[in-house]
């Protein structure tokens, strides 16, 4: 018996609006997430990410707009919500920490009162209840002190504090699915390591899911179950972490693989990807990556390839095309 | 060698005064820094989340004040030096700040960004040269040239740190204080970036204070690495002598737990609760540190010079090991 997965993206597409035209910056994604899994979302500076995750949510900047697809929550298709439907589902059942601090932490109002706020919007709880859980809260977020940082804005936190602070705010409803964008860039390695930890003894006990948006390669495949990799809006390869890692298939997935920089070694020279990403809503014929692509032909700058499935994998590339498929 | 920026005895206090009244409360943030960032070398600071990178920065930038002790750039005191005397240190030393959000203001589009600081400093190109000028510099950050009538809250995190980068850049100055400049990026572009800092500092002998957690990035690119915790510098060495003997146990705490693909389990933490750190040991890392004895409970910590070069601040300097990891 398979389960039914609590969040499925169908075919979503995402545009800016501008003056004369449409900027699709998300080609069409899909994938489903099960209760208590890990989906890592990595992939180009610019490819989509933060935008795909946004519009999970409706949280889209004003120029933006859904062209497509469908979300569903547990069923419901949260594009289709009212908006007090999705308050009601926004931080309590799907919990966002946001790449841009700005977007959720006040900057008039101390780290207290936020997190009181949180906790009260959506439980009925006491001011003192609730303050006691803030304390906890950051406890666990490895905050120093806690009762004297309750009274404090942001500006007196450390940029990795201030993530932390994110962090635990996002946790705080105990969430089915946690959306979290970038949350560990400001974060040294031991800290981070805790913050895992915390990710995954909720994700055991509650079911959480999580959708982890990253660029550390080796996070993703640490805390991944599944990973999936964007490049120009567009999914390239989706996988089982340990294949995806082991085994990259797509050139670009190999690419990223190769830019890593070693910690065990001094080099002189890193390897990027030469060449610059495509222009978000600027689409080619062809393959997004065809222009930096070692390997490409001319198909593959005149045509798109589809998602061709390989085993448990799927990637977007000319290259696996199954053989005796005719085109 | 000249030095760029000289870092000595530095101390710095947040004092966050009451509303009403009460008495107002300190926090030491830096204690007794001192650091040396020469010509054409990129100077690393590693340290935990909050341990006072960020502020040091500050603090050269003029952004904070000193409560004690002196920063001299170029040879200058910086304190109590006035608007028009900071300004051509500006030019001189620039910036890219950790939050790539707050940092760049929405309203410009790139171009403006970009040319706002060579206006300011008087720098003016004929037009044909300014625009091949941005075009160039944004290319060499990994930015296609039809990005520079956009504007700054139409990018990506990672987009609008490499305008804040370009930005950085446009002056060519020759000293430039990072903080996490590449923590945002993927790591192609991210490679990229890092190949166009070490190009900028052979040809420009740009000196770099270039604030990290990623011990990777560290090892790529800085000449000389000091490793912070909460406040002080706990060892100070060459790059690669610190990667061969890390000393210091909280180097070597931090070393062991660097990500990689291989790596995977180490990612995790135990189940343990955060170590409340005891204020009345006199060495701030003793409550967490592996190897702590008795000494450090009463013995006040002093940086050292082990090896040529090579500091550590611990009161077991010779009974460290000395074993690469
Ligand atoms: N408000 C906006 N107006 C116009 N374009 C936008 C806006 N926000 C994002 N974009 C564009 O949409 C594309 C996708 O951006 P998104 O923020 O999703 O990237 P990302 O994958 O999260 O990148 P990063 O890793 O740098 O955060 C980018 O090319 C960006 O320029
Ligand atoms: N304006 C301020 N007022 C009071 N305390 C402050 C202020 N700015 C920073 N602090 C405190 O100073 C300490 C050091 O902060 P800093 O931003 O320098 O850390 P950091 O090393 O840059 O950390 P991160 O890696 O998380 O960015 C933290 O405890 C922080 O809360
Ligand atoms: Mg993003
Ligand atoms: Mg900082």
């Amino acid at each position: 018996m398979s389960v039914s997965p609590i969040l499925e993206v169908r075919n979503l597409q995402i545009s800016f609006v501008e003056q004369n035209r449409n900027r699709l910056v998300l080609r069409g994604l899909s994938y489903s997430l099960e209760k208590g899994r890990v989906l890592a979302v990595v992939g180009e500076s610019g490819s989509g990410k933060t935008v795909h995750a946004l519009g999970l949510l409706s949280l889209l900047p004003a120029a933006a707009r859904i062209s497509g697809g469908e979300v569903r929550y547990k069923g419901q298709n949260l594009l289709a919500c009212s908006a007090e439907q999705l308050r009601q589902i926004r931080g309590a059942k799907i919990a966002m920490i946001f790449q841009d601090p700005s977007a959720s932490l006040n900057p008039v109002l101390t780290v207290g009162q936020q997190l009181i706020e949180t906790l009260r919007a959506h439980e009925s709880i006491s001011k003192e209840e609730a303050a006691r859980k803030a304390i906890e809260l950051l406890d666990k977020v490895g905050i120093p002190n806690p009762e004297k940082r309750l009274d404090e804005y942001p500006f007196q936190f450390s940029g990795g504090m201030c993530q932390r602070v994110m962090i635990a705010m996002a946790l705080a409803l105990k969430p089915d699915i946690l959306i979290a964008d970038e949350p560990t860039t400001a974060l040294d390695v031991t800290i981070q390591a805790q913050i895992l930890r915390l990710m995954k003894d909720l994700q055991q006990e509650y079911g959480m899911a999580v959708i982890f948006i990253t660029h550390n390669l080796a996070l993703a495949a640490a805390i991944a179950d599944d990973v999936l990799v964007l490049y120009g809006g567009l999914c390239m390869e989706q996988a089982p972490a340990e294949k995806l890692f082991t085994h990259p298939l797509h050139p670009y997935t190999q690419g990223l693989l190769g830019s890593l920089v070693s910690v065990s070694r001094k080099t002189e020279h890193l390897p990027a990807i030469p060449g610059n990403p495509p222009i978000a809503g600027e689409p080619l014929p062809g393959c997004p990556f065809a222009p930096r692509c070692s390997q490409a032909t001319e198909k593959c700058s005149q045509k798109l390839p589809p998602l061709f499935a390989k085993g448990s994998c799927y990637v977007r590339c000319w290259l696996e095309e199954p053989h005796g498929s005719t085109h | 060698m000249v030095a760029r920026i000289e870092i000595s005895h530095l101390d710095k206090t947040y004092i966050r005064k009451p509303w009403l009244w009460g008495k107002a409360m300190l926090r030491p943030v830096l204690q007794d820094i001192n650091l040396i960032l020469p010509e054409n070398r990129v100077l690393g600071l590693v340290g935990e989340s909050g341990c006072g990178k960020s502020t040091l920065c500050k603090v050269v930038l003029g952004i904070e004040q000193a409560t004690a002790g002196t920063v001299k750039i170029n040879g200058q005191d910086i304190a109590g030096l006035s608007g028009t005397q900071w300004k051509p240190l500006r030019q001189y030393m620039q910036v890219v700040y950790q939050d790539p959000y707050a940092s760049l203001d929405p309203r410009m589009n790139v171009r403006q960004l970009i040319s706002e600081p060579l206006d300011i400093h008087g720098l003016h190109l004929q037009k044909k040269e300014r625009e091949q000028f941005l075009k160039a510099l944004l290319d060499s950050v990994g930015l296609a040239e039809n990005y520079l009538d956009r504007y700054a809250h139409e990018f990506s995190g990672g987009q609008r740190q490499r305008i804040a980068i370009a930005r950085a850049l446009a002056l060519e100055p020759q000293i430039l204080i990072a903080d996490e400049p590449v923590s945002a990026l993927d790591v192609s572009v991210q490679a990229q970036i890092l190949n166009l800092l070490k190009e900028i500092k052979e040809k420009r002998k740009l000196s770099v204070l270039f604030v990290t957690h990623d011990f990777a990035v560290a090892r790529f690119l800085c000449d000389e690495i000091a490793v912070m915790y909460q406040g002080k510098i706990v060892e100070q060495a060459p790059s690669e002598e610190l990667f061969a003997h890390p000393l210091h146990p909280y180097t070597r705490q931090l070393l062991s737990a660097v990500p990689s693909l291989g790596k995977k389990k180490q990612l995790l933490a135990p189940h343990a609760f955060w170590e409340e750190s005891r204020n009345e040991w006199p060495c701030p890392f003793a409550p967490r540190c592996q190897n702590s004895l008795d000494v450090c409970q009463y013995t006040l910590p002093k940086i050292k010079e082990v090896y040529p070069g090579h500091q550590v601040c611990c009161a077991l300097e010779n009974k460290l090991s000395e074993e690469p990891l």
